[in-house]
């Protein structure tokens, strides 16, 4: 569980052009659950993530992982690392390894695990994450393309096995077939380990698809909490912080807006899929 | 953090001391580093700081903002400082076995910590109240007579704003990639001197890459855009000569003025 507490991170303190990255927010995340973070650009989403495993030091509030504070300073960073691994937004600009699998092995390592346990939790990194072990445990990083070389990176994470897995915009800049591999590769990971996942992005319609709660961030705030279903039902308020909708549930208004309005609030392309096949397929009739 | 680093850095900010002209702003440095070789009393000392302070409060750069480029060279001061005091020779003011302070060496000892106190402040003025581009402008265009000697004046120019323009940018990418491996259990700070030089390979390693990376893009993003070097090019901004200037170089006239004053006629 992580309990964030009156969080408050300010950058460049005292200088004439400090920023509020984070204000006072406060929140509770518990074991198992998916977290989907959206917020505009700049609205301090990465700046809140570093600091839930003690990247960044707030400037004031508390942060508890499984009621050990770590925002103590005599708490050992290495546990707390252990237990939350972070994916940076661009984690491909941090391989340096000279193979593939050295580079998997490197966050593993830091943790003093024994050669043999390194190599299974490689393995099973690099299967989660969908790269043969076969064609490239021996190739260089920094040969593979854009898609590989995140996903190799993501992996590098994972070997780790943290129970709480935080991830930073994982598909941005990739093409379409790239980030449908990355967020069929976040369900699997959850699936296989029923770890905690936090996943920041711009894309709501995988927000909606995949989260729990969504947490909105708006200037260092947090704006809004709330299972998918009641945030993104707010459309005004979304779009007045510069946030839109789900693809689906923007095509559900356009089809109310023609008198065809559903029930409940569509939000996933599968929801929109069986709300159609309902109301104009060969069981129903139309309105 | 390592983005705490000033050594170089601009404070925005719109008073008269950041409006002057570049290349004047360079040559009046020049003059104030001289004239802290041409005092060597008390008196002189309490003039040049005195002016040195004068202009601050007018550039409005916060004092503090200034003292902390001083924090990377302190060793170095203390350095000459204590040198200094002991390795003089002269009257003895203490002495404990065979360490003496002398009253020469004392005297040798606060006078240098000044100095060099005083170059490096005057010297950050110029930075933190010049914008790079503009600083370079200024050394381009005063590099232009030896243009006829065979000195790439522009390319020069134009390397010094790169290498300005990118160091922030660098220090970013240093602080992400320092981040993103601490995130995977590197650790930079423990451990003796072999085993930190091996645990900067991480970030090292990935620092080059984006170096090259970010180098390629701009040569690329500059040809896209027609550069050639310097033959023909024309300043969007072109640097004039104020009122302004004029009064900063009469200041400048009058400063040295009175300093040589001061040490012939005290
Ligand atoms: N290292 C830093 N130094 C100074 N300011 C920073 C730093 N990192 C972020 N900021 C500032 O803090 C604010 C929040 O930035 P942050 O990166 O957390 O936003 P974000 O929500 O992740 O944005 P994006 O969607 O673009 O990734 C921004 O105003 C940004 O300019
Ligand atoms: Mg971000």
């Amino acid at each position: 569980m992580i309990r964030v507490e009156n969080l408050t991170h300010v950058y460049n303190k005292g200088l004439a052009y400090e920023t509020k990255a984070v204000d006072d927010v406060s929140f509770t995340v518990e074991d198992g659950a998916f977290i989907g973070i959206i917020g505009h650009t700049g609205s301090g989403k990465s700046t809140l993530i570093q600091h839930l495993n003690g990247i960044l030091k707030p400037d004031s509030g508390k942060i508890f992982v499984d009621d050990i504070e770590i925002t103590n300073k005599k708490t050992k960073m290495a546990e707390i690392r252990k237990k939350v691994g972070l994916v940076f937004q661009y984690p491909e600009y941090q391989l340096f390894e000279e193979t593939v699998y050295k580079d998997i092995a490197f966050g593993p390592k830091n943790l003093g695990l024994s050669d043999d346990e390194v190599d299974f939790r490689v393995k099973e990194a690099m299967a989660l994450v969908n790269i043969s072990f076969d064609e490239f445990a021996e190739r260089s990083p920094f040969e593979l393309s854009g898609g590989q070389k995140r996903r190799v990176a993501i992996a590098g994470v994972i070997a780790m096995k943290p129970a709480v897995l935080i991830l930073d915009e994982p598909s941005a800049g990739l093409d379409p077939k790239a980030h449908t591999d990355i967020l069929n590769m976040i369900s699997m990971i959850r699936k296989q380990t029923g770890n905690t996942i936090i996943l920041v992005s711009h894309n709501m319609g995988d927000i909606a698809q995949l989260s729990d709660l969504v947490f909105v961030m708006d200037h260092g705030k947090l704006a809004s909490a709330g299972p998918p279903s009641e945030v993104f039902a707010d459309t005004a308020f979304l779009q007045g912080i510069g946030l839109g909708l789900p693809p689906a549930t923007e095509m559900a208004h356009y089809l109310a807006a023609r008198g065809c309005a559903a029930d409940n609030i569509i939000l996933t392309r599968d929801e929109l899929v069986d709300f159609l096949a309902e109301t104009f397929g060969s069981g129903g009739e139309a309105k | 953090m390592i983005r705490d680093i000033t050594l170089g850095q601009y404070y925005p900010g719109y008073s008269v001391i950041h409006k002057l002209d570049p290349r004047m702003k360079i040559i009046v440095t020049m003059f104030y580093i001289a004239s802290l070789f041409i005092i060597e009393d008390f008196y002189g000392y309490v003039l040049i700081v005195l002016a040195v302070a004068a202009i601050t409060a007018v550039s409005r750069v916060p004092v503090r903002f200034m003292l902390r480029g001083l924090k990377p060279v302190m060793i170095i001061i203390l350095f000459t400082f204590v040198l200094n005091m002991l390795m003089t020779p002269g009257t003895i003011l203490w002495q404990w076995k065979f360490i003496k302070i002398t009253e020469e060496g004392l005297y040798n000892a606060v006078y240098l910590a000044l100095r060099l106190i005083l170059l490096i402040i005057g010297s950050s003025l110029l930075t933190l109240t010049t914008k790079p581009m503009k600083l370079t402008d200024g050394i381009e265009s005063l590099l232009k007579p030896f243009k006829k000697l065979g000195l790439p004046a522009h390319e020069l120019a134009m390397m010094m704003t790169i290498a300005l323009r990118f160091i922030p940018t660098l220090l970013e990418e240093t602080d992400k990639i320092m981040k993103a491996q601490q995130a995977r259990g590197a650790d930079f700070e423990s451990g003796g001197l072999l085993k930190r030089a091996k645990a900067l390979i991480p970030l090292l390693v990935p620092l080059f890459v984006g170096a090259f990376r970010i180098a390629q893009e701009l040569a690329m993003a500059m040809e896209a855009r027609c550069y050639r070097g310097g033959e023909g090019r024309t300043k969007l901004n072109a640097l004039k000569f104020r009122r302004r200037d004029a009064v900063a170089v009469l200041l400048t006239a009058a400063y040295i003025g009175i300093l040589i004053a001061e040490r012939v006629l005290l």
